[in-house]
């Protein structure tokens, strides 16, 4: 994807009505508006008639207040906020499975302590590691990883949450 | 009162004061058409001939009159042919709900005889929508419906309703209709720095969009600009927003705009947009647009602001509201030169037509425009004549020109006529079309007999798509691909055959004659008007070109 300067990447905290189709509702008039969404996480609220939303954009200022306000229009939609990264805490969460051999067994163990990761599974010639972190962390811990032979990779998008 | 979910709907569209729908039958509404029946003496039903034409007639009745439109179909193919009015409605911010049914809940999802998924469909252009599923929860979400279709910047609600929410009976209890949402309103910072605005400016330009329609703004746009003394031009969906027959009216600005208001555009030092979306047929080229002066731009959404165009001072409200409040901090201001320059323009820069031979559909448009004083309810099709009709007809007061401006719907006139005839008895309506619009539409003529409105189907037959071929004329070198029709249709015998009187005009001197015959019927009736097929629309911006540069002749 051509990306300019001015583009940057941002979080957009929706809380909407737990209504039917609500996130179709939100994330068609992403599609319908060409507004690239680069993540999106969606879960109930402390309040059940309520969904948080969070959706990753990139794109420059102007965009970003056209995507806030066309959102903010949508009946459903309570409140929007743009969180900018550091003002908010920002996480993901990955699940990663690679493949293992007795001599890089104990190297993945070590990688994953540096990082605080969860061994979460271990089979005899892969094991499943979680970690939660920044993208940053995240892409870094992938990176360390690949070597030793990546079999799969499931992370979430971010959740955010302003300071 | 214990109801079925069908007579509560009938309870609900009283309690909001809707005397007329429009609509069209079918297995998953048949418990709605059995209550229509039922309250016949209070809800009247006008059955149009296809479901597109019921919702383009459900949008009439809302633009003609202000209030919510109402259109009712059945699921399946029902609903998706109004899927197209639907848009239409959206693309031009028209309070319609409409009423759609669906299979019994427990079929949903299933892929049943026709059930087809028209929330998910319309959701792109409903101003929002709903699925009924319990029957408790039917009343109140169409008092919902009307509320968010009128509030604010209005647009269309659809309410999908499953058959056997139709058939259960609940408990109803009358309400009054709630109350419209309540309305942004710009601080005081704000307006006093757009009343300073305005008294700093020598050449002030005021340009009217649809909003100020919605908004009932037309007696303070008035106000406003001889206040500020300022020259008014209008979009498409602000004719009739500020009276035509007024010296200060420059006509149209943009893609077909007049070459005053372009001259204006050049010339001005501020230009004060109430409204308006700044559509890219206005804007022409955004880069170029206004690019020397400052905008001051009024708008109940606030999405409106920067999105096109970047403004340099926004005011976030209603249009009429607004109005009213910078006219309190405005003292009279007065442009003498500037205005006299626009005056000089508009002796200049006439807009004119010619042709080999036969009918222009500027004598054709002045003459009906003479015949009726300016009073008529004109609706449009989409393509030339509906540029003429915006041209030539001086409209006075807003509600008087019905025409899809966003979508540019072919197809929506003459439904939209019916609807306005519906809502307006006692007024001429008349739909201006051209022979490509009528061919896709024409099914109508046989609502407009059945329910003998007196609609006049004043249509500009040139025998070609005519818009379509101007651009081919311009810009592909005359290769009029697919766009001449010579379909042989005889349109007085096709209005006949529906039971729709009929009249031909094919010279100059038959026009006033047949029209006065045509206005005088006060019965539906078509007057077939042969026209020129390469008169062109002008002026005309083309493609990229700035909107202050239009194009005088082709
Ligand atoms: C439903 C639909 N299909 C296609 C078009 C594209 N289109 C715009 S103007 C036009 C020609 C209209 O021809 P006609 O109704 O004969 O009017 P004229 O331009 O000749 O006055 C066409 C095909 C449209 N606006 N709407």
């Amino acid at each position: 994807m051509h990306e300019d300067e001015n583009t940057k990447q941002y979080v957009l905290s929706i809380l909407a009505r737990n209504n039917p189709g609500v996130l179709l509702r939100i994330s068609g008039l992403f599609s319908r508006r060409c507004y690239n969404i680069l993540s999106i996480v969606a879960c109930q609220t402390e309040d059940t008639d309520y969904s948080r939303i969070l959706i990753v954009v990139s794109g420059d200022d102007r965009i970003i207040r056209q995507v806030d306000k066309q959102v903010s229009k949508l009946i459903d939609v309570e409140n929007v906020t743009v969180l900018q990264r550091d003002k908010a805490v920002i996480r993901e969460h990955l699940l990663l499975k690679v493949s293992r051999t007795a001599q890089t067994s104990e190297k993945l163990v070590e990688l994953a302590n540096v990082f605080h990761a969860n061994i979460l599974d271990v089979e005899p010639d892969s094991m499943i590691l979680e970690l939660t972190g920044d993208a940053g962390t995240i892409n870094s811990f992938i990176e360390l990883a690949n070597p030793y032979g990546v079999l799969q990779i499931l992370r979430t998008g971010a959740m955010a949450m302003g300071k | 009162m214990l109801l079925t979910g069908a007579q509560i709907i009938m309870e609900c569209l009283l309690e909001q004061k809707v005397d007329t729908v429009f609509g069209y039958p079918g297995g998953a509404v048949l418990n709605i058409y059995d209550a229509l029946y039922e309250y016949r003496d209070r809800i009247c039903h006008i059955r149009t001939a296809h479901e597109q034409g019921a919702a383009h007639a459900a949008d009439g009745y809302a633009r003609s009159t202000g209030k919510a439109g109402v259109c009712i179909a059945t699921s399946g193919p029902g609903a998706t042919n109004l899927v197209t009015g639907i848009a239409t409605a959206y693309m031009d911010s028209v309070p319609v709900v409409a009423i759609t049914g669906n299979v019994n809940v427990d079929l949903l999802g299933l892929d049943s005889f026709q059930e087809v998924d028209i929330t998910g469909i319309t959701m792109p252009v409903t101003k929002h929508n709903f699925l009924v599923k319990h029957i408790e929860d039917l009343a109140d979400t169409l008092r919902q419906a009307f509320q968010i279709a009128q509030s604010g910047r209005p647009g269309p609600v659809l309410v999908d309703i499953p058959k056997d929410v139709t058939g259960q009976k609940y408990d109803y209890q009358k309400s009054e209709p709630l109350p419209l949402m309540p309305l942004p309103h710009p601080d005081e910072k704000h307006l006093q720095q757009a009343a300073e605005m305005l008294r700093g400016s020598a050449r002030p330009f005021l340009y009217l969009g649809g909003g100020v329609v919605a908004s009932g703004a037309s007696a303070e746009a008035k106000v406003f600009a001889e206040k500020l003394d300022a020259p008014v031009s209008a979009s498409l969906m602000a004719q009739g927003a500020f009276d035509a027959h007024s010296p200060r009216y420059m006509g149209m600005l943009g893609m077909h705009g007049t070459k005053t208001s372009a001259e204006a555009l050049r010339n001005c030092d501020l230009f004060v947009a109430v409204g308006t979306r700044f559509s890219d047929r206005v804007l022409c080229n955004a880069g170029l647009f206004a690019r020397n002066c400052p905008i001051l731009q009024i708008d109940i959404d606030a999405a409106e602001f920067n999105k096109n165009i970047d403004v340099d001072l926004r005011l976030e409200g209603d249009a009429r509201q607004v109005l009213q409040s910078l006219l309190a901090l405005l003292p009279q201001q007065e442009h003498t030169s500037w205005m006299q320059q626009v005056a000089a323009w508009q002796k200049q820069y006439p807009l004119t037509q010619s042709a080999k031979a036969g009918v222009l559909p500027k004598d054709v448009i002045e003459t009906l425009d003479a015949l009726t004083d300016s009073n008529a309810i004109i609706t449009t099709e989409v393509g030339q004549h509906q540029m003429w009709a915006a041209q030539f007809y001086k409209f006075r007061r807003p509600r008087q020109f019905l025409s899809s401006g966003g979508l540019g719907t072919m197809g929506y006139g003459l439904g939209a006529a019916l609807g306005a005839q519906a809502a307006n008895p006692g007024s001429t309506v008349v739909n201006i079309a051209g022979d490509g619009s009528l061919h896709m539409n024409c099914v109508e003529l046989s609502t407009v007999a059945n329910y003998q409105l007196p609609v006049v189907e004043l249509l500009l037959n040139n025998s070609v798509l005519g818009m379509v071929r101007q651009w081919q004329k311009l810009f592909y070198g005359g290769r009029f691909s697919q766009t001449t029709l010579d379909t042989n249709t005889d349109f007085c015998k096709l209005a006949e055959a529906f039971g729709v009187k009929a009249y031909r005009i094919r010279t100059k001197e038959e026009i006033e004659p047949v029209l006065r015959k045509a206005l005088a019927e006060h019965g539906p009736v078509l007057v077939d008007c042969w026209v020129d097929r390469d008169v062109n629309v002008l002026p005309m911006v083309p493609a990229g070109a700035s909107a202050e540069d239009p194009m005088l002749e082709m």
